[in-house]
């Protein structure tokens, strides 16, 4: 391979290797009453090992869903700047035991390099003070993935299952993207390849992955929407991504 | 103030209360007269243990009152002076599984 095509090879590829994803970070996945009653939630739209932000403009819905009821926290969001770009920060009391679900729907984002609006639905599960029920609710999103393990207290190495849903169907043989939240620039990979992993949903739509380390690990179900959006002029597809943020703790 | 409690409660379910653990949670309501204290319990299944104890301590470890557990709730008006500190809220079911809340002063709103 010459130098001048590994240099096309590279402008072809351009900068972001890695994939976009809808963030809903809390400061603890599993609050004990000793750590206090709120949780700190640190929301953006990102590359997620990279640490590479980008613009996430206030959601168009952003809500808290308990034992099924669901409330509007839209209004509560405060600006701030995660990996250097537009997000934002919301301090959340749980006011009583079991599982908070958080969940993001953002304005489809408009995406030059792949010439393509995205929206991802975003969720992240918080157990308060050592209830974990509702840990497998589904909101009913337009994509949506239903936890079939619990999205959280797993080991790192255990895995995680969860069933791919598009307008309430499973989606059999969906894509599902993988991706750790690399804070602190802490894991590097040997290869582009390994930035983002993907795998497949089985017939059912049930997909599985083993983390192999600590941490924030993002699951993302990309689907093409069947309506398009305009964009000067042109109609442009809509990516769908069902995406759920589940964190693995260390073996201790 | 929340240390004490913690330590206090830590003291008393050391040991075998982890693997008979029974989830509480307790809350201020407002009542008739003055406010309750609602304590509620529930087992990891989700299931709610019929009968059982509940011992209320304040920060010193002191038995303020102890009452009992009826459908996996019980209740008792709220004496903020003797709560200042905070409650210690101990469940022990008739099956002898244990669990506690602890209601700081925070919680009751004394801005601790």
């Amino acid at each position: 391979m010459t130098r001048l095509t590994l240099a096309a090879l590279a402008l072809l590829a351009g900068t972001p290797a890695a994939a976009h994803y809808g963030m809903i970070i809390p400061s603890d996945p599993m609050l004990a009453q000793e750590e206090g009653r709120a949780v700190d939630l640190t929301i953006s739209f990102s590359h997620p090992f990279e640490e590479d932000g980008m613009v996430l403009e206030r959601p168009e819905v952003f809500t808290v869903t308990h034992a099924g009821e669901t409330t509007d926290l839209r209004g509560a969001l405060a600006d701030a700047t995660v990996m250097g770009a537009p997000g934002f920060t919301l301090t959340h009391a749980l006011g009583r035991p079991g599982t908070h679900v958080f969940a993001m729907t953002p304005v489809p984002y408009w995406e030059p390099a792949e010439d393509a609006f995205i929206q991802h639905f975003t969720k992240t599960y918080v157990s308060a003070y050592g209830d974990d029920e509702g840990w497998d609710a589904e909101l009913g999103l337009r994509t949506e993935i239903v936890p079939l393990s619990k999205p959280f207290g797993l080991w790192a190495g255990n895995v995680f299952q969860g069933i791919v849903r598009l307008e309430g169907e499973p989606v059999p043989y969906a894509e599902v993207e993988v991706e750790f939240y690399n804070e602190g620039q802490q894991a590097s990979a040997p290869s582009e390849l390994m930035i983002t992993q993907t795998i497949k949903a089985d017939a059912n739509g049930v997909f599985t992955y083993a983390a192999p380390a600590p941490g924030w690990w993002g699951f993302a179900a990309l689907n093409t929407a069947p309506e398009t959006i305009a964009f000067e002029g042109e109609e442009k597809p809509v990516e769908l991504g069902a995406v759920i943020w589940v964190h693995f703790e260390a073996w201790q | 103030m929340i240390r004490a409690l913690v330590l206090t409660v830590a003291l008393a379910l050391a040991g075998p209360a982890l693997a008979h653990r029974v989830n509480v949670f307790a809350s201020v309501q407002p009542a008739d007269a003055g406010e309750v204290v609602v304590v509620e319990a529930k087992f990891s299944s989700g299931r709610i243990p019929a009968l059982g104890e509940v011992v209320v301590e304040d920060a010193e470890g002191r038995v303020l009152a102890t009452l009992p557990l009826t459908d996996g709730t019980a209740r008792f008006p709220l004496d903020r002076g003797a709560a200042a500190g905070g409650l210690s809220i101990t469940v022990r079911t008739d099956d002898d599984h244990e669990g506690y809340w602890l209601l700081t002063p925070a919680d009751l709103g004394e801005g601790a």
